[in-house]
């Protein structure tokens, strides 16, 4: 115990975060408290508002007679509004948002470096070429999308893995994570260029991040992936713990280094692929979220996987209802705001840890 | 260091003085030049009756064909597609991206470019290259007309120009007349589903929607093709759906319309009017077709 709480310091100090003493129950259990209930708010008042109004006492006993089955005071189109629109909506973004920070925060802890994330490691690019290549290819599909972008995450993971992988020196990874995903983007290019004029248009918007057209199948597996993904993660958080001070340390203590860096590659490749897929390429979320838990909580992995879950939950279902509210009825793509307001904080870090 | 500069700077007045030379001598040697003001109000001079025009957009090719002009066309774009004899044409690369290589070697005496297509840059390069480039900016259906005299004019195909002119503002009178008094149907056009992109006040649809006798629910929109959202289309309740239809690829399902508006009016009355992109688009003689096709899709009584 005491070995571990000497590891978890260094850990801490490794990766730039505020140094803090061991994780007790109590901070984990306020954390996760204080983050659940901002969650909640925030979307009951995302429900609330919209480019329609819909009055805040009628959307209460609405809810309550959805929920007892009863009949509502609500018109047929509010109704659809409210039910049919901005509750998936709503669910898209936190199961996204879940999605990206859990695979952010994974990376991170991984690779003992700051700077991985989806995007940097190339994952992302992955996920969005297969789920273009559906969206070119395989349109008729309904779950092509979803698996596409698994696949195309998976493989970009496999790839960069062989290429980047030294015993104990993260960097390399990471520089090919950068190789890969240049290279991945500058093929999504290509065939945007070759693809249809109107499909082009398609893809150029859903690749700044689009949450307004997911579809029942691909909120379903994008949930159904944040879900396994934290519950997979949780069971690995102990060893990453211990792997944030290097693989040979780890191993030395009796961790099965291998084992985990294979389950935590092909976990975060499951959530980044569900998530691009269901909502399009939305970016910093990975990368600031747990930053930011870190900052608040301390770097113990075992609170920093689920918390960074939920803040991301939140950074992207905040982000989601700027982008749909801002300039109603006009919309803006969600991935535009989620780096309007990613950007400064990473920049923050970035001087903070100076 | 010095010489090296001095190097470059030989090199570079050389290569232009070069240019200039070997494309100035075709037009100069060609004749008498008119002086015309083109659809953005810049001076342009073109030789009379020129022999080798060349097209950068799909409504200016149409229009040139329709003028009678198809075998002085020297050059079009690939998206150039009508009529048939259009697709045999030399083609100079796509209406966004032209082939300036391509442009010159052709030797055209008359550049003509659309402003949907944004060509600000090329337009300049050809000036500097001395060879005339025509802009034409119809703004509506009805300055299509007026584009459509102007360009006879340039090209000297005025009689052509003023018969065709003067029967496509007869159609679009008689639409008017037609429609004129009957209630106006609320329209969404959707250009695309996942995400929904409609179209605004200062588009073709739009005017084309309000001449047909209906109103847009995106009609005071100010960006051309916003992201709209479904949520103040549902509130809006539109009476009447119009989408592209497609020919090749799939642009709107139907399946799509009907899932994503179920509650729309227009879709309980099952009123979705599918339009051929390439009547409604492009601002050459075939609009007024559209302009019927849609009238009729509006008000079928």
């Amino acid at each position: 115990m005491k070995a571990e709480t000497l590891i978890e310091q260094e850990a801490d100090q490794s990766l730039g975060a505020s140094v803090r003493s061991y994780l007790t129950k109590r901070r984990a259990l306020v954390v996760m408290t204080a983050l659940c209930s901002a969650l909640f708010v925030c979307a009951f008042a995302s429900l609330a508002i919209g480019s329609e109004h819909i009055a805040i006492n009628q959307l209460f006993p609405a809810l309550a007679a959805n929920l007892t089955g009863t009949v509502s005071r609500l018109s047929r189109e509010q109704e659809v509004i409210v039910f049919g629109l901005r509750l998936p909506r709503i669910a898209l973004a936190i199961g996204v948002g879940a999605a990206l920070a859990i695979a952010g925060a994974a990376f991170q802890a991984l690779l003992r470096n700051p700077l991985a994330d989806p995007y940097v490691l190339g994952v992302s690019g992955g996920a969005a070429l297969g789920s273009i290549i559906a969206i070119i290819f395989a349109t008729e599909l309904s779950l092509s999308r979803p698996l596409f972008g698994f696949a195309g995450a998976a493989i970009a993971t496999l790839v960069v893995y062989r290429l980047g992988r030294r015993e104990d020196d993260p960097t390399h990874l990471v520089l090919a994570g950068v190789v890969m995903s240049t290279f991945l983007s500058s093929v999504i290019v290509l065939l945007t260029a070759l693809a249809g004029d109107v499909k082009l248009r398609n893809i150029t918007l859903w690749l700044l991040g689009d949450l307004s057209s997911g579809t029942t199948e691909g909120l379903v597996f994008v949930v159904v992936a944040a879900a396994i993904g934290a519950i997979v993660l949780a069971t690995q958080s102990r060893a990453l713990n211990l792997m944030m001070i290097g693989e040979r340390d780890a191993f030395a203590l009796g961790v099965e280094t291998a084992r985990v860096r294979w389950i935590v590659h092909l976990t975060a490749s499951l959530l980044t692929g569900a998530a691009v897929a269901a909502g399009g390429a939305i970016g910093y979320v990975g990368l600031v979220t747990p930053h930011l838990v870190r900052l608040a909580a301390g770097s113990d992995n075992r609170l920093v996987i689920p918390a960074s879950a939920i803040a991301g939950a939140l950074l992207v279902l905040f982000a989601d209802t700027v982008a749909r509210t801002a300039l109603a009825p006009r919309e803006l793509p969600t991935g535009a705001i989620t780096a309007l307001v990613g950007a400064p904080i990473f920049i923050y870090l970035l001087i903070k840890s100076r | 260091m010095i010489t090296l500069r001095k190097t470059i700077l030989i090199a570079f007045v050389a290569l232009t003085l070069f240019a200039g030379c070997s494309y100035n001598q075709p037009n100069i040697a060609a004749g008498d030049r008119r002086n015309f003001t083109d659809g953005i109000g810049r001076a342009v001079a073109v030789t009379s009756n020129p022999q080798r025009i060349i097209s950068l957009a799909p409504n200016v090719t149409e229009i040139l064909f329709a003028l009678g002009l198809g075998d002085r066309i020297a050059g079009v774009t690939g998206y150039c597609d009508f009529p048939e004899a259009a697709k045999t044409k030399e083609k100079i690369g796509d209406t966004l991206n032209p082939n300036l290589e391509r442009i010159i070697s052709l030797k055209p005496d008359l550049v003509v470019v659309s402003t949907a297509s944004q060509l600000e840059n090329l337009t300049r390069k050809l000036d500097q290259l001395a060879i005339p480039v025509y802009v034409t900016n119809p703004r509506s259906v009805r300055e299509v007309t007026v584009s459509i005299r102007k360009l006879g004019e340039v090209t000297g195909a005025v009689d052509r120009a003023m018969a065709i002119a003067d029967e496509m503002e007869r159609r679009i009178s008689a639409v008017e007349g037609r429609v004129k008094g009957l209630p106006e149907p609320l329209v969404l056009y959707v250009l695309q589903t996942g995400p929904l992109i409609t179209a605004g006040r200062n588009t073709f649809i739009n005017d084309l929607i309000v001449l047909a006798g209906g109103r847009s629910i995106s009609g005071d929109e100010t960006a051309d093709y916003p992201q709209f959202s479904r949520e103040t289309v549902i509130a809006r309740a539109p009476e009447v759906i119009v989408a592209p239809a497609s020919h090749g690829s799939e642009l709107v399902k139907e399946s799509d319309l009907r899932r994503d508006f179920a509650v729309t009016p227009a879709i309980r009355a099952g009123r979705i009017v599918r339009v051929n992109p390439d009547l409604v688009d492009r601002p050459g003689p075939r609009i007024v077709e559209g302009l019927e096709n849609l009238a009729r899709g509006l008000h079928p009584q």
